[in-house]
């Protein structure tokens, strides 16, 4: 099962697939502004860091983290 | 010595399925089992003694006999059949987004069993092999050539169509199940010559479900297609199955009539035992066992491929002594089920070819050593 | 980087007779040709020049003499062979009338070896009779080859004139 694990993509050795794929969330990447989904109510929730963690709309304190927006890759066995 | 008589000859071709044991199964004719006979190899003789017959031959199954060849070589023939014949499946998936609650390992080894057909020329001699980068480094080696490109982009949505109250989700939302006919084929380089039109590469049934979704949830990948052999992975294996049986043989020993012989038709698989009428000549006949039963129903083998050997008849008293089974050694029904991107009959050409090659291999090998 | 596009012998091979035009099914030792037009994958061109690799050289030995063997009592390890050439390879020895003993094994199942021992009269090596079960292999292939084509195509007409 070694193969499934997580390889961390350096910037150019994944470049033949990586590289431009992938929507890359500039908005967040430049303000770093990440995006986590409320527990009760399911919306995107903005969050910078050191905010306080609540959900805007509801005022529900778990929040989920999104699923990440970098490419993964399976060999299909 | 007597040459053997063809009675003789015939007994040895059978393996003897008794009510308990299955006897005579290894096959006996080598040069010296038998004193004064000669059982030496000869490619005329075995030229002369194979015989191929059809029974079906459809692109996804191929039924036919092969009769006066040794159970190793047909044996020999179906283990390459499954394993060792190249096929094109689904080796590497990159996912972009997944979102569905299909983990992305379970997503990439569903879709590495999916079976893809495409052009014949473009797959069996323009797409050739790729080999396997060493452990660690980087995968440059892929070309037009050797690596088939896949994607499959769907998004779940609400159907601003659907009825109320209705309840299919197929109908409820777009896209709410992935389907194989929702792959798309990105041809890349070369290979838009080769498949394109009918010959696109397109999987053998689009009706395959993959995943499934709800709205708010996608699944966006690319997938690289290999080739590779069943040996390494069942995906690449080109055979729903291939198999062979023997052909039984049914031997009645004495006759069975009346209401036996229609309950021997009964231990059988309907078509293996026919119901004839005992003629006057026949009842005639002193010692034969048909005096006075002239007019009445015998049993009679009709078609014994048609059997499939569940020793019913020997469960019954009634027939102890009267029939014997069995099965010949040298005839072989092959049934060959392709997983559609081969035909079955190119499969077992493919296979034959396989073996050649495999003995020429190492017969250059065997001079390599003896150098 | 423009990709160039050298032209290559093409390999189009007249294939179009029969159902099946390959002959010899190359395996994975098959070699890479040169060829040019590199996959152009998510926006990066790749352009590389390929030289053919030579095949015989690259491949390993895969059969060996084990020791303690005559010339007429021999025992072979094959490597990477199973039943499929095993048995059909014993089959075949054993019609050959030289020979008097002819058996093969796998020592191990988690290990992909095969050995054979070959045992002879007089007549012949061990060796000898080895590489005339090969042959008659390979003979033996051709004419189920040709058998089957001939089934096909008989099978081909009946069921065309049915």
């Amino acid at each position: 099962m070694s193969r499934e694990q997580y390889q961390i993509p350096t910037g150019g050795s994944q470049q033949a697939f990586g590289g431009a794929s992938g929507s890359r969330d500039f908005a967040s990447e430049s303000l770093g502004v990440m995006f986590y989904t409320c527990g009760d109510c399911a919306v995107r929730v903005p969050l910078e860091k050191g905010a306080p963690i609540r959900c805007q709309k509801c005022g529900a304190r778990v929040l989920y983290k999104e699923r990440t927006k970098r490419m993964v890759q399976f060999e299909a066995r | 010595m007597k040459p053997p008589s063809a009675a003789e000859l015939e007994r040895r071709k059978i393996v003897s399925i008794n009510a308990e044991t299955v006897t005579d199964v290894t096959s006996t004719d080598y040069p010296g089992h038998y004193p004064g006979e000669d059982h030496v190899w000869d490619l005329e003789t075995f030229r002369s003694g194979l015989r191929i017959e059809f029974h079906k031959n459809e692109p996804l199954e191929a039924s036919f006999s092969v009769i006066g060849v040794d159970a190793s070589i047909a044996n020999a023939f179906r283990r390459i059949m499954i394993a060792d014949v190249p096929t094109l499946a689904i080796e590497t998936v990159f996912i972009n987004n997944n979102t569905s609650v299909i983990q992305d390992e379970v997503l990439a080894h569903r879709l590495g069993l999916i079976p893809f057909k495409g052009g014949r020329e473009g797959l069996h001699t323009f797409l050739k092999w790729k080999k396997k980068p060493a452990e660690g480094t980087d995968d440059n080696n892929l070309f037009d050539y050797n690596t088939v490109m896949l994607s499959l982009n769907v998004e779940c949505t609400h159907n601003e169509d659907a009825a109320e109250g209705e309840t299919d989700p197929n109908k409820l939302y777009r896209h709410a199940s992935v389907y194989a006919r929702d792959i798309v084929y990105e041809p890349i380089g070369r290979q838009g010559q080769y498949f394109s039109g009918d010959d696109i590469i397109a999987p053998v049934n689009p009706d395959i479900l993959i995943a499934k979704l709800r709205p708010g949830q996608c699944i966006d990948l690319t997938m690289h297609m290999h080739k590779g052999v069943g040996s390494d992975h069942a995906k690449f294996s080109p055979v729903a199955t291939a198999s062979y049986r023997l052909l039984p043989t049914i031997d009645i020993l004495k006759p069975i009539l009346g209401p036996d012989a229609e309950k021997f038709a009964r231990c059988f698989p309907r078509g293996v035992i026919a119901l004839d009428k005992v003629t006057r000549q026949e009842a005639a006949q002193e010692g034969s066992g048909y005096e006075g039963h002239e007019g009445e129903l015998k049993a009679v083998v009709a078609d014994p491929m048609r059997d499939t050997v569940s020793r019913e008849c020997l469960r019954h008293a009634e027939f102890e002594d009267k029939v014997k089974l069995g099965r010949r050694r040298d005839h072989f029904i092959y049934l060959i089920e392709s997983s559609g991107q081969w035909d079955s009959d190119a499969i077992f050409l493919e296979s034959i070819a396989h073996f050649k090659e495999k003995a020429r291999k190492i017969e250059q090998q065997v001079i390599n050593m003896v150098r | 980087m423009a990709p160039k596009s050298k032209s290559t012998k093409e390999t189009v091979e007249d294939a179009g007779v029969e159902d099946v035009s390959m002959s010899e099914a190359p395996t994975s030792h098959q070699p890479n040709v040169e060829d040019d037009a590199s996959m152009i994958d998510e926006g990066v061109e790749k352009e590389q020049e390929y030289d053919e690799e030579e095949e015989p050289e690259e491949e390993p030995q895969r059969v060996k003499l084990l020791p303690g063997s005559t010339p007429t009592a021999a025992s072979f390890e094959f490597i990477d062979e199973g039943h499929t050439l095993g048995n059909a390879l014993r089959y075949v020895i054993m019609k050959n009338p030289d020979v008097e003993f002819c058996a093969y094994a796998i020592p191990h199942p988690s290990e992909p070896k095969m050995n054979i021992r070959i045992q002879t009269w007089e007549g012949i090596t061990a060796i000898q009779a080895l590489e005339k079960g090969l042959k008659d292999l390979q003979e033996l292939s051709d004419v189920v080859t040709e058998k089957f084509l001939a089934a096909k195509k008989d099978y081909a007409e009946r069921v065309a004139s049915a």
